[in-house]
């Protein structure tokens, strides 16, 4: 006979409670990641979409890109002998559109690669979300360190960098703008294990992110405000156990008398709380899926399901080990004892 | 005969520098079929007695023989196992599980006790049990809803209903009135010597040894 199933029954309020409780932390959660992961994206869409691989910059640079100016030698060398690699090179910039108003970017250059969007001179392709700001297909851009005008060819999903939407330019274009003839960077995709190359410093992606400065201090503060829930969710569930266990103290010693075995008292516990844990997942999953579809625009707001699935497993690992801590009253408990104390 | 065997059983209890000895080498037999009642004095170690024989708390000293074997060198499992399948017990107070109806109260024992019977010959075993209590009609009744002397009629078919061969009851009349007491001790006594139980009981109140076979005094932690 199923007594955890019997029990939460007769108890509803009580377990509904906890329910309540496990969801609304749970769902807040799941949220805070969306937005975590929104912001990641909305920061650093540009880079996070790019394959894995190793990011090359200048020593000297001191993992500030935008410092970094790889000489021509060193980047056909490697541009020769990796045939998917490309250099390139990213800078705060903006753009005037037909009505002269300013509109922020960040100009994207690269050496041809598959990697990153080829344009022609004169041309320029953008992040969607610049169509909001009312620029079509065929508008004409401007720049002042630009002495020509840009064409605007079309538009790219979801390429941000620095919450700025992107701008891919010509690597010629970039050279008259930004007075260069070096780009910042090299990427070669698909090495796990950087190469030594002479004067340049090697990051794998994650490496290369963090040296964006207001990446990880944004990644940071999110994520732990994410943690400290699963933390505080796991406590939620091993305190509100142990005070359901001390109300039940007596009862467990009756049962122990009449020859249960204490694993199935454990059990019982586990039921409930993968019973309560699930529910309340599956309604902050389903709820925050809803949020993931209709969120503000402009909200950067983004909840993979793998970021979803690695979360709720989380939370049930969580759930279980508060679950199992409380739960240890229920070993030490003595049936003498529980009888002795009276009814239950 | 002799089903039951508690031999030389001496309990002490250290409190920082005081020991204190609680059973002093208690000798006692049990048969089938008898009702005997321990009775003494509050602190004459009676229902110490009782759960040492139980398998509630262990023995200091002693052997407690049951089946042909030793109770006290068994390990924790072997006394629960025993416990479950070849013990009842009815305390004090019912002890019912605040959350099963009547009926699953008795469907959980008949698991406990790790008998194979089909859900339908559980229901019948259920039933049966329920109408030697005289309690059919409150089977589907959580204990919340059922009387003081409801609630210890439904502990006795708790403890019966896997058919255990002793049946432990301490101070099973305790928080009832006379009337419901007189009530319970005679259904103890009717299922003793019905189902062939071996009861070792102990009270307090002089009116329930009436229905004890055997009467036994304990003194100072030994028999009298």
């Amino acid at each position: 006979m199923n007594i955890a199933w019997k029990e939460m029954k007769k108890n509803k309020a009580r377990f509904l409670i906890l329910g309540s409780i496990v969801f609304l932390v749970s769902l807040l959660t799941l949220i805070i990641s969306g937005l975590a992961n929104g912001l990641s994206q909305d920061n650093a869409a540009l880079i996070k979409d790019l394959p894995d691989g190793q990011f090359y910059m200048t020593k000297d640079s001191d993992q500030t890109y935008t410092l970094s100016k790889i000489d021509s030698n060193t980047q056909d060398k490697v541009l020769d002998k990796e045939k998917d690699a490309a250099a390139f090179s990213i800078q705060m910039g903006f753009v005037n559109d037909s009505a002269d108003k300013q509109q922020s970017v960040v100009f994207v250059t690269s050496t041809e690669s598959e990697l990153f969007e080829n344009v022609k001179k004169g041309e320029i392709v953008l992040d969607n979300s610049m169509k909001d700001k009312g620029i079509k297909v065929g508008d004409v851009l401007t720049n002042n360190q630009y002495s020509g005008e840009f064409t605007v060819k079309g538009f790219v999903d979801q390429k941000k960098f620095s919450h700025a939407p992107v701008a891919f330019i010509n690597m010629e274009d970039y050279k008259e703008m930004y007075r260069t003839n070096e780009m910042q960077m090299l990427f070669v995709p698909g090495e796990d294990s950087p190469q030594a190359i002479d004067g340049l410093q090697a990051f794998s992606k994650k490496e290369f992110l963090d040296t964006i400065p207001s990446y990880s201090a944004e990644q940071m503060s999110l994520n732990m405000i994410v943690w400290f829930l699963v933390v505080i969710s796991g406590m939620l569930f091993a305190i509100f156990f142990y005070m359901m266990n001390v109300q039940k103290i007596g009862l467990y010693g009756i049962l122990k008398a009449i020859g249960v075995k204490t694993s199935a008292l454990f059990k019982m516990m586990w039921t409930q709380m993968l019973f309560i844990t699930v529910i309340a997942l599956s309604l902050s999953i389903a709820l925050s899926q809803v949020f993931n579809k209709f969120a503000p625009e402009g909200m950067p707001f983004h909840l993979t399901p793998d970021t979803t699935v690695k979360l709720s497993i989380v939370f049930l690992i969580i759930g279980f080990i508060g679950a199992t801590l409380s739960g240890m009253q229920i070993k030490k408990v003595e049936p003498l004892q529980a009888i002795q104390q009276g009814e239950v | 005969m002799t089903v039951f065997t508690i031999e030389d059983v001496r309990k002490t209890f250290t409190n920082g520098e005081v020991t204190e000895e609680i059973l002093k080498g208690v000798n006692l037999s049990l048969k089938e079929g008898e009702v005997t009642a321990l009775v003494g004095a509050s602190g004459s170690g009676k229902s110490t007695l009782l759960t040492i024989a139980a398998g509630l708390q262990p023995a200091s000293d002693g052997q407690i023989l049951f089946e042909g074997t030793n109770l006290t060198e068994m390990n924790a499992e072997q006394v629960r196992k025993i416990r479950a399948n070849k013990f009842g017990f009815v305390f004090q107070f019912a002890h019912l599980v605040p959350f099963l109806t009547v009926e699953e109260q008795l469907m959980l024992m008949l698991d406990v006790a790790g008998t194979k019977m089909k859900k339908r010959e559980q229901k019948k075993e259920i039933d049966e049990i329920l109408s030697l209590v005289d309690m059919g009609h409150r089977k589907k009744a959580y204990p919340s809803s059922l009387s003081g002397g409801e609630k210890q009629r439904i502990a006795i078919a708790r403890a019966i209903i896997h058919k255990p061969k002793v049946l432990f009851a301490d101070e099973p009349t305790a928080s009832l009135d006379s009337k419901r007491s007189k009530d319970v001790m005679a259904l103890i006594r009717e299922l003793t010597k019905t189902l062939n139980i071996t009861t070792l009981l102990v009270t307090h109140d002089e009116e329930m040894l009436a229905y004890a076979d055997r009467i036994i005094k304990m003194s100072d932690g030994q028999v009298a």
